[in-house]
């Protein structure tokens, strides 16, 4: 049995497991952190830096899905210096590809679009890079837009933690950065994917999506894969 | 399948990658110097999709993981490399000194045009081979010998305070030792 350990969340007395996260701690006592990589069951990677925290006694801000929890942490989760932080975050992931929300098939159903409007984005401030990407349609049943795509990752980690079958990694590194197949292969033709879907359900925006929706239509079920993570979990 | 993957790929490459493998098995982070051993071993200094698909099946790993590490370092080649590599640093020192020009007019010098592709820009890594095959130009963003900008790398040899006469010489050097 691990250890409890006491911590001040916002103030309050809060009490977790030795071992657990910031974020696991703050969600389990009813806080809450914004996140958009991170999904419950899979390998937290702290690449979205939504979910920043500031830790009293530490000058920067931490991820609160990495950070593991120490006995009598003081962590403050919101503030003037984090929301700004946060929302700097967010608009950087809009300008980096075409989130063109009215054409979207997630739209109003998108995880990226609701943590905007949320933080109350109205406009951004940077200018757009607008890349031209392209769109795999090649698999029967789900397609690809990379011009949706936040590189999240969770794609990539429900594939190989969930499925097993590791079909997806990011490829190139920078603003080339891409979620592939295989080796760069078209969806459709890897040999790898089991046609399973949790990708998709995993997926935070339009960018993984079933086909045979049209715009507003695609709702994404990624609490199927909480449980499914947990229930093997469990198991193991 | 695994049948149908060896057909591609030539007994000796093969043994070659056998043995690369063994040499390192359960060896955390072993893919990284799997495929710089395979690369390193290959006469036009890059990673055949073959050769990838052979490691990933002999070493059980991904071949998503693969063409990721592959595509992250870019030091590992996916396309065939010239006879003779010529390395110019785009560093500020050395940006200062004239880099782009060197770099403008080695392009021309070879033939390979100063367009660059579509979807890249000036600050992003150059990787140009000449349709001979003869020489591979890329640029870098350091080689940290700031003090001898611009620095350019022949066949990993360091030239400081380099110009255009002197580039062209080596290339003249260069294309004269391959005859």
């Amino acid at each position: 049995m691990p250890k409890k350990l006491q911590l001040r969340i916002d103030g309050e007395m809060v009490s977790a497991l030795e071992g657990q996260t910031i974020l696991q701690a703050a969600r389990n006592s009813g806080k809450y952190i914004p996140t958009l990589c991170y999904l419950d069951g899979l390998t937290p990677v702290g690449g979205c830096r939504l979910c920043m925290v500031e830790v009293s006694g530490i000058d920067r801000l931490v991820p609160a899905c990495t950070t593991p929890i120490q006995d009598g942490m003081s962590v403050s989760t919101t503030s003037a210096k984090l929301t700004r932080y946060r929302k700097i975050m967010l608009e950087l992931l809009f300008i980096e590809r075409n989130h063109i929300c009215a054409v979207c098939v997630s739209n109003g159903h998108c995880e990226l679009q609701a943590m905007a409007s949320q933080m109350g984005i109205t406009n951004v401030r940077f200018s757009y890079n607008y890349p031209k990407l392209s769109v795999d349609q090649s698999h029967s049943r789900y397609v690809l837009d990379h011009n949706r795509c936040i590189l999240c990752t969770r794609c990539v980690r429900v594939c190989a933690e969930l499925e097993g079958a590791h079909v997806w990694e990011v490829t190139s590194r920078g603003i080339h950065a891409r979620v592939q197949s295989d080796l760069n292969q078209k969806w459709g033709e890897s040999r790898g994917c089991t046609n399973c879907g949790k990708c998709v359900q995993a997926c935070p925006t339009g960018a993984l999506a079933e086909k045979g929706w049209a715009v507003e239509e695609m709702i994404k079920r990624n609490d199927n894969i909480t449980v499914l993570a947990h229930r093997k979990g469990a198991g193991a | 399948m695994h049948a149908a993957l060896d057909e591609r790929l030539q007994a000796g490459e093969q043994a070659f990658i056998d043995q690369v493998i063994a040499g390192r098995t359960a060896q955390p982070g072993a893919l990284l110097s799997i495929l710089e051993a395979v690369q390193n071993h290959n006469p036009h200094n890059y990673l055949p999709m073959e050769s990838l698909r052979y490691i990933a099946a002999k070493a059980d790993v991904p071949l998503s993981q693969i063409y990721s590490v592959a595509t992250f370092y870019s030091f590992f080649n996916l396309h065939p490399q010239g006879d003779n590599t010529i390395c110019i640093c785009r560093g500020t020192a050395c940006h200062t000194r004239g880099s782009r020009n060197l770099l403008q007019s080695l392009r021309l010098d070879l033939g390979l045009g100063t367009e660059d592709a579509e979807d890249t820009n000036e600050a992003d890594k150059l990787l140009l081979t000449t349709s001979d095959n003869k020489f591979t130009v890329r640029t870098v963003a350091c080689f940290g010998q700031c003090a001898l900008a611009p620095v350019v790398e022949v066949n990993h040899r360091i030239c400081g305070h380099v110009n255009e006469r002197t580039l062209q010489r080596e290339i003249r050097n260069l294309e004269r030792e391959s005859e």
